[in-house]
């Protein structure tokens, strides 16, 4: 018998596998999941077992992002011959994976056992074989390239893969969760409010002859803080900017953020960021290409506060600056402005690349006026991102 | 039904699926599951159903959800008005209605989810924009997808007698919680391909010219990969086709022209001044600006 056929002799196995692939780059596949793929594979006839990739896509995958990743790990796992740029270790072996044996050896268990439909393959998954990972030593594997490392370590950001953008996405929608929800004077309708609406419970009351047997009720609306990103984009933050922009980015759809990036002015960039297209880095590069050299922090933020942002600065504003601190201004002139900043109740924390808080005379003076950034968080990777989550608030 | 036969009869119902749209809703029927569709509006999600519907001869049950969605609105209510006529008739005879009498399937209201549920025929339930209902609402659509049973308290639990083939569409303006998800099968709807869309124009609006059909998709397709707010989906590609047919338009040549047509196709103030007749024409000649140099677009 050769390797093709036995592992298409045991095809729970194979799909176990598949599962466990599936769940490394992060889809929540769990058993029934691969009861389910199971059953799939057993009610298509063995020769339209091509049909099988768009029957297990739409089992396996449940939002967009995992729609999107789904054609890359399926080749990966059955057809790795066809997937490029794949590091092969020299005798190195890897079991044929073939879906058509599978769809075969499937029905061929079935045939066998003369069992109801689903049987086999139910009683093999209530006994956990499907649960199982395939490598029985417990050691871990490379499957096609996936490791069963932890995504989030410090990697440079030219070696950024999906699943850490997906990592950063989940990190700003967490970090968007904790952030204190302000209480509005608006009130809205909801089933366990507190309040009685007295304009809809009479309203429905006329459906029962004006005696009022559904009250409706309303409750207070909590909103998230606005929330507003400066981002330095001048020549020293070069290496940075492109990691600050995708962060921006996260937070533009965990939060709808206003971004604004400068360097010798100041530009908001929000539209851009929204749209899911590949090429924000050009767009914000034409927008800021006729801005001169140097970092002109304090007239930026002088800027954002006067012309873009001045009605929304209230005390339910977070403003976080992402900059190495190095300014072309006044050293005075920082301070002041975030200190107008502040006086209207914006809460600012300062992001950046270094290890340690910037030194230059701008952020020194800005120090020692005290009170004006809440916080300094280095921030020059996803893992320094998960680090900060804790303090924002 | 085997799936290419449920694709066969989707096309005669007039909606153009791929394969993979239609073994994944050939699945969902063997697998008694309800199925999850997300994509960007206007790429044909709600007229999934209405043609899944039609292709198998059911009936279609529409619920369009919207913020503040209820129960009484979307599954069952009581005919209080009717009950309390029952109750002023039988005063004279109160022996004659007990209390059970007025909480009978006589006195309840059915609404879609009920409809679905009760059908004696089997139908299909479109739960339309899933993500504009609340959560709560989300939580009580559990138990109707998993076991397809409606609990009311009065009556007891109501169960299908044939189980309806569920399609859930959602905008993604919300996310919708990792049960409903799970629950569901999974689709996203992108747009069409240039021959897949062609297809569907055809076969939508058969009097039109094959040569303007071929060209104006052509430009819809072009246009889609421009930078806009909102890009026009089938829907609108439907609209300007017909405009253009109406218009008696015989090609897609001259910007002047289109340029009042677009309305059609763009449909927010900043899309129309991206699209200045400069642009349009460097769209139906397929060429690209880069900057201010200018290329031929690249093979596709």
């Amino acid at each position: 018998m050769n390797i093709g056929a036995a592992q298409a002799a045991r095809p729970l196995e194979s799909i176990a596998g598949f599962a466990a692939l599936l769940r490394e780059h992060g889809l929540a596949v769990g058993i029934p999941e691969q009861q389910a793929m199971v059953q799939a594979a057993l009610r298509l006839p063995v020769e339209r077992c091509a049909a099988l990739a768009p029957a297990w896509r739409a089992i396996a995958c449940h939002d967009a992002r995992d729609w999107r990743r789904w054609p890359e790990l399926f080749e990966r796992y059955w057809f790795p011959q066809r997937v490029r740029g794949t590091a092969r270790l020299s005798g190195q072996t890897r079991p044929s994976r073939n879906l058509q044996q599978l769809v075969q050896s499937l029905h061929d268990s079935l045939a066998a056992g003369g069992a109801p439909r689903s049987a086999p393959a139910d009683a093999a998954l209530q006994s956990g074989a499907l649960a199982e990972e395939p490598d029985a030593t417990g050691q871990p594997r490379a499957q096609g390239g996936a490791s069963r490392s932890e995504a989030l370590h410090d990697r440079s950001l030219s070696m950024w893969l999906p699943q850490d953008l997906a990592l950063l996405e989940r990190l700003a929608e967490q970090i968007a969760r904790r952030l204190r929800r302000r209480l509005t004077r608006r009130w809205h309708a909801a089933t366990h409010g507190r309040r009685l609406d007295v304009r809809r419970t009479l309203r429905a009351s006329l459906r029962t002859g004006g005696l009022p047997v559904a009250p409706a009720w309303r409750a207070p609306r909590r909103e998230r803080p606005r929330l507003f990103i400066l981002v330095d984009v001048s020549r020293s933050m070069e290496t940075h900017a492109q990691l600050f922009l995708r962060i921006a980015r996260a937070f533009v759809a965990a939060l709808d953020a206003r971004v604004f990036v400068f360097h010798t002015r100041l530009a908001e960039v929000t539209p851009l960021l929204r749209s899911d297209s590949a090429a924000v880095q050009e767009k914000v590069n034409a927008v800021t290409a006729g801005f001169g050299g140097g970092t002109r922090i304090a007239t930026s933020v002088a800027d954002f506060h006067a012309v873009h942002a001045r009605a929304q600065l209230t005390r339910h504003a977070r403003v976080w600056v992402l900059s190495d601190g190095f300014d072309a201004d006044a050293p005075e002139d920082l301070a002041e402005q975030l200190a107008r900043l502040r006086s209207r109740g914006a809460r600012i924390a300062w992001f950046h690349p270094s290890e340690r808080p910037p030194a230059s005379a701008a952020m020194g003076a800005v120090v020692a006026r005290g009170g004006l950034v809440e916080r300094f968080h280095r921030l020059n990777s996803l893992a320094d991102l998960a680090a900060v989550a804790d303090h924002l608030r | 039904m085997t799936d290419a036969a449920l694709r066969e009869s989707l096309h005669r119902a007039g909606y153009i699926a791929d394969e993979g749209l239609a073994t994944t809703l050939w699945l969902a029927g063997e697998l008694r599951r309800p199925l999850l569709v997300e994509g960007d509006a206007g790429v044909g999600k709600t007229s999934l159903a209405a043609a899944l519907a039609q292709a198998q001869r059911r009936r279609l049950v529409r619920l369009q959800c919207h913020e503040g969605l209820d129960l009484a609105q979307a599954a069952y209510e009581w005919n209080y008005g009717r009950q309390l006529l029952a109750i002023r008739l039988h005063e004279t005879q109160p022996d004659k209605v007990r209390e059970a009498d007025l909480f009978a399937r006589d006195y309840l209201l059915e609404r879609p989810l009920l409809q679905a549920i009760a059908s004696d025929v089997p139908c299909v339930l479109l739960i339309d924009e899933i993500d504009r209902a609340d959560e709560a609402f989300e939580a009580f659509l559990l138990e109707l997808l998993a076991d397809y049973q409606i609990t009311v308290p009065e009556l007891g639990t109501l169960t299908a007698t044939h189980v309806p083939q569920v399609v859930l569409t959602s905008n993604g303006t919300r996310e919708l919680s990792d049960a409903l998800r799970r629950r569901c099968l999974y689709h996203y709807l992108e747009y069409p391909t240039l021959a897949r869309e062609i297809a569907i124009v055809r076969a939508t609006l058969p009097a039109a010219e094959s040569g303007l059909v071929e060209q104006a998709v052509t430009f819809v397709q072009r246009l889609r990969r421009e930078d806009l707010a909102k890009a026009p989906g089938i829907a609108e590609t439907l609209d300007w086709v017909r405009a253009l047919h109406r218009l008696e338009f015989k090609a897609v040549d001259d910007a002047a022209a289109l340029a009042g047509t677009l309305a059609c196709l763009l449909k927010t103030r900043a899309d129309r001044f991206q699209l200045g007749e400069d642009r349009i024409r460097q769209l139906i000649e397929g060429r690209r600006s880069v900057g201010v140099a200018e290329r031929a677009p690249q093979p596709t």
